[in-house]
């Protein structure tokens, strides 16, 4: 028996047979990027999980931690993969203090349970990635996926306390703490959060939760060019407003959002028309402050037509706002999906470049411009006779210097497999890459959380 | 300990003979930080680019000698003192705010630039740098970036951590490297988020880019005052659960007000046994709401009376008041201890009359000041350094609050770092493990462990006996301001 098999066999005598598989049918939904683990485990509780990473370890078995799967494709094809390990089993509420708004909590629970469980207290954690209502808490941060609240709340590294987690060694490792304040110590969580599970496995997210507003309305106009669209957000922005959201939406990602029939139901959406989304909330004095100034703003700025969103159907457009650049990626499977980071005063140039690059490689380019200085952008390879992949490169390589251009970064978050083999996903190197390839010795010498997904290679 | 020789003419050469100061007399000047304990430097050095920086570090290296950064020397736990000798070097001459981009609301700055003095230059574009330590008008951006620092209003803002984008590191092998940028989210690990509070162990800053928040468009101040200190821990407890969240809400008890008003005539009333100094600011109507229910939970509270701030003066005074505490109270103790816990909000009440009962047991006179908005406690135990007795007591008396402020699930810190104050305390909050880690960490970027030696970790690595050492609070004319005089 080679050392990795007498690990695997360990690993199930520590984890339980019910919480091991090694069954074809099962690792293969643990699929990534066409590698797949020799097995699957569901440790049962932290202690077991410890002495799993330090079994692993022993034997360099390369794990990658799973939640609800929702984002395993996210980041570069893995060097090695033989175990994925679920947080599953780790899903409780470990603590919560609605009366100081702080919450403890496992990695395993998933995001929307707990949000209900807020919600009887009148609060809530101010995250909303793409994916809901599935997704665990582990998976959030270690992806550090944020949504359109953002704009408002930052993403978790603002509101996130402290984190455990499981180092490589084998231990239950902490930073941080449970109360709003605290700067004793390094904070390491920083470092977990957005690492793709490259650094170790966290356990145990420590929160700050926020009070639900009593009250809200989502405002949003439409315009027949970009830059009418572009004016009306840097009004907002230069306006004493404090909206909780902030989006400006490409005539193709505002289909997909099904905004031509909220906007005008049973009316003509012209081709072409560009997009503008508000949130406001806070008390009713508030959200009617923000609406009254949004239609001023709008009408100086030129909009062809304004709306205004409340309940439910509200709710469920900021939810399609979420998911739309990922669920554009699977209408066809070569859709690939870019999050480019850059300064509002370049959007102007920098979506320029964007529609030209998706237009001398014969593709829709869709585009969702979030407040702080983030564009989602999707590329659909229109139909032709030459081969999708070497067009999205070429693309790709266009967006990474238009982004640099524009004094910001690109990178590739969800593409198909053969892209990533043809393009670094994480856009050209920096001049910080070897702080972070220690940063990464420093975690996993050995080199068995997420080999290969995160940054480079690492 | 005088420094060698041949590495004072080195540094001379290197920054010529105004940026470097050797003599005694002149180093008496740089052994204290914002608090005191003493450790002298063996040589104060002012670098004007950060290729001076890089030449200061390259040689600290070569000669093996410590090297500790400083800014204004404000800092509360002694995290800019040279704990092992070697050099200081104190940023005073790299001040300059190097950009401000007020479309895209981001300045960079060197660490020298004085916290208020970017505020005050992005003011005409209706922008403001968020942090406000107690001592913005003099400590500096750099040395809030080394601790992480909060203040009164980092309540609503978030501390230093939640507005810097991007640096400029000089690394202890004297290499320069960029992290983060102008624009959120840079690819790869959050590395701002490690060096941001890292207090000064892990590299030197050199460029600092952060965040411009837009000032608001409405602000009240509010002043509450109560007959029992218990009434106004409960307000802050009633507010924080109703989900209101103010810009600030510090708490002064009666003994604070009173030290502080025959010093600041903020109009404290001198009668009462604390008082709630409560700000909202937004929207006009966000205010509007907010000030409502905020009084209505004061009034509920048992509040004797709460005062809303007529104009921006009566605003000011009632800051001033706040922001000068700690210099009115070193007017009436030879020396005092400030402590930095930080509990759930629930446990505000409680906490207050364990502080008090802890203080009464050890004879000890203490006012209390608290960053009562986000649990953040800095009691001031009095006492008199000539009294070896008091002072023991004081030493006592202080790790029992912090005992007490672990053992309810809070932290031994919330803004002012750990440094060389609390560095012992450290078990108490973090197993062995994870200081392993966070050791590998420091050891990682600063392998020879010169950069800042002899804070943030414990000593001694068991959990045996805690010994701390409080650094003193000075009365009156504490030398705090000594950091920012510059070398004639």
């Amino acid at each position: 028996m080679s050392l990795s098999d007498a690990a695997l066999v360990k690993l199930e005598a520590l984890a339980g047979p019910e919480n091991f598989s090694a069954e074809w049918e099962e690792v293969v939904q643990y699929d990534i990027d066409g590698e797949t683990p020799s097995a699957v485990v569901t440790p049962p509780a932290v202690e077991a999980l410890a002495e799993m990473v330090r079994v692993a370890a022993e034997a360099r078995l390369a794990l990658v931690p799973a939640g609800e799967k929702t984002k395993l494709d996210f980041g570069g094809i893995p060097d090695r993969y033989d175990v994925a390990v679920r947080t599953a089993a780790l899903n409780r509420v470990l603590a919560y203090d609605p009366g100081d708004l702080t919450l403890s909590v496992e990695a395993g629970i998933n995001l929307a349970e707990l949000q209900k469980r807020l919600a009887e207290h009148k609060q809530f954690l101010p995250l909303d990635p793409p994916f809901a209502p599935r997704g665990t808490i582990g998976g959030i941060l270690a992806a550090n996926s944020s949504g359109p609240l953002r704009h408002g709340y930052g993403t978790a590294r603002d509101f996130t306390l402290g984190l455990e987690f499981v180092s490589e060694e084998g231990t239950r490792a902490r930073s941080g703490g449970r109360v709003v304040k605290n700067v004793a110590g390094y904070d390491l969580h920083k470092l977990m959060i957005g690492a793709l599970g490259s650094l170790g496995i966290i356990t145990v997210a420590n929160f700050r939760t926020f009070p639900q507003p009593p009250a809200s309305a989502t405002l949003g106009a439409s315009f027949l060019g970009r830059e009418g669209a572009l004016a009306l957000r840097r009004a907002i922005a230069e306006s004493p407003l404090q909206p909780r959201a902030l989006e400006v939406v490409s005539p193709r990602m505002a289909r997909l959002l099904n905004l031509p029939n909220v906007m005008a139901p049973g009316r003509e959406f012209p081709e072409g028309q560009w997009s503008l989304l508000m949130a406001a909330a806070g008390h009713a004095q508030v959200v009617q402050r923000h609406s009254f100034d949004f239609r001023g703003m709008a009408e100086a700025a030129g909009a062809a037509g304004w709306f205004n969103l409340e309940g439910a159907p509200e709710t469920a457009l900021w939810q399609r706002v979420a998911n739309a650049p990922y669920e554009m990626a699977t209408i066809s499977e070569a859709d690939t999906v870019m999050k480019i980071t850059a300064l509002p005063a370049a959007y102007g140039p920098l979506l320029d470049a964007l529609e030209r690059a998706a237009e001398e490689k014969q593709m829709s380019a869709g585009m969702l411009i979030r407040g702080p200085g983030v564009v989602h952008l999707t590329l659909t390879p229109d139909e032709s006779h030459q081969p999708a992949v070497p067009r999205l490169a070429a693309a790709c390589h266009a967006v990474f210097d238009a982004a640099a251009r524009a004094g910001g970064r690109a990178l590739i978050e969800r593409c198909p497999t053969e892209l990533k083999r043809a393009v670094s996903i994480w856009g050209p190197p920096r001049q910080d890459l070897a702080l972070m390839q220690q940063v990464k010795r420093t975690f996993d010498p050995r080199s068995i959380f997420s080999p290969g997904r995160f940054l480079a290679g690492i | 300990m005088p420094m060698n020789a041949a590495i004072l003419r080195e540094l001379e050469a290197l920054l010529g003979a105004e940026g470097v100061l050797s003599k005694p007399t002149d180093l008496l000047m740089y052994e204290y930080d914002g608090s005191v304990e003493e450790a002298r430097p063996e040589v104060v050095v002012f670098p004007s680019s950060t290729e001076q920086v890089v030449g200061i570090v390259q040689l600290a290296a070569r000669h093996q000698v410590p090297l500790v950064g400083r800014g204004a020397g404000t800092g509360l736990s002694g995290g800019a003192l040279a704990r092992q000798g070697g050099i200081l070097t104190v940023f005073a001459r790299m001040n300059r705010i190097l950009e401000i981009d007020t479309e895209n609301q981001r300045a960079v700055v060197q660490p020298g630039v004085v916290n208020l003095d970017l505020s005050r230059a992005v003011d005409h574009a209706g922008l403001f740098f968020a942090p406000d330590p107690s001592s913005q008008k003099s400590c500096t951006i750099g040395g809030n970036v080394a601790e992480n620092a909060g203040g009164p209003h980092t309540l609503l803002y978030g501390v230093t951590t939640n507005h810097v984008l991007g640096l400029q590191l000089v690394l202890p092998s004297g290499e320069v490297v960029g992290i983060g940028g102008k624009t959120v989210d840079t690819p790869g690990y959050d590395l701002n988020g490690l060096f941001v509070g890292s207090e000064g162990t892990l590299a030197m800053v050199t460029e600092i880019t952060v965040r411009l928040l837009r000032k608001p468009e409405a602000v009240k101040t509010l002043l509450a005052i109560y007959e029992t200190a218990d009434d106004a821990t409960q307000t802050v407890v009633e507010i924080t659960g109703r989900g209101i969240t103010p810009a600030a809400c510090e708490m002064l008890d009666g003994w604070t007000l009173r030290a502080v008003e025959a010093f600041a005539h903020a109009g404290f009333p001198l009668d009462s046994a604390a008082v709630l100094l409560i700000e909202v600011d937004g929207l006009r109507e966000t205010v509007e709401a907010q000030a409502r229910d905020i009084e209505e939970v004061c009034k509920l509270c048992r509040a004797r009376e709460v005062r809303r701030a007529r104009d921006d003066r009566e605003r000011e005074l009632l800051w001033k008041g706040r922001k000068n505490a700690f210099g009115a109270v070193g007017r009436l103790s030879p020396s005092y201890y400030v402590q930095d816990g930080v509990i759930p909000r629930t446990r505000l009440p409680e906490t207050l009359r364990k502080i008090d009962d802890i203080c009464r047991r050890y004879n000890i006179e203490v006012g209390n000041i608290f960053h009562a908005g986000d649990g953040n406690l800095h009691p001031m135990l009095l006492f008199d350094l000539r009294s070896k007795e008091q002072f023991d007591n004081v030493v006592r008396a202080a790790n029992e609050i912090m005992a007490y402020c672990i053992s309810v699930g809070g932290s031994i810190t919330g803004e002012h770092g750990v440094g060389m104050e609390k560095n012992e305390l450290m078990p108490l909050l973090f197993s062995e493990a994870d200081l392993a880690l966070m050791r590998r960490v420091r050891d990682t970027f600063n392998p020879t462990g010169l950069l800042n030696p002899a804070k943030l970790f414990p000593s001694t690595k068991g959990c045996g006996e805690i010994r701390v050492q409080p650094l003193v609070q000075p009365g009156a004319g504490a030398p705090a301001a000594a950091g920012a005089a510059r070398p004639a």
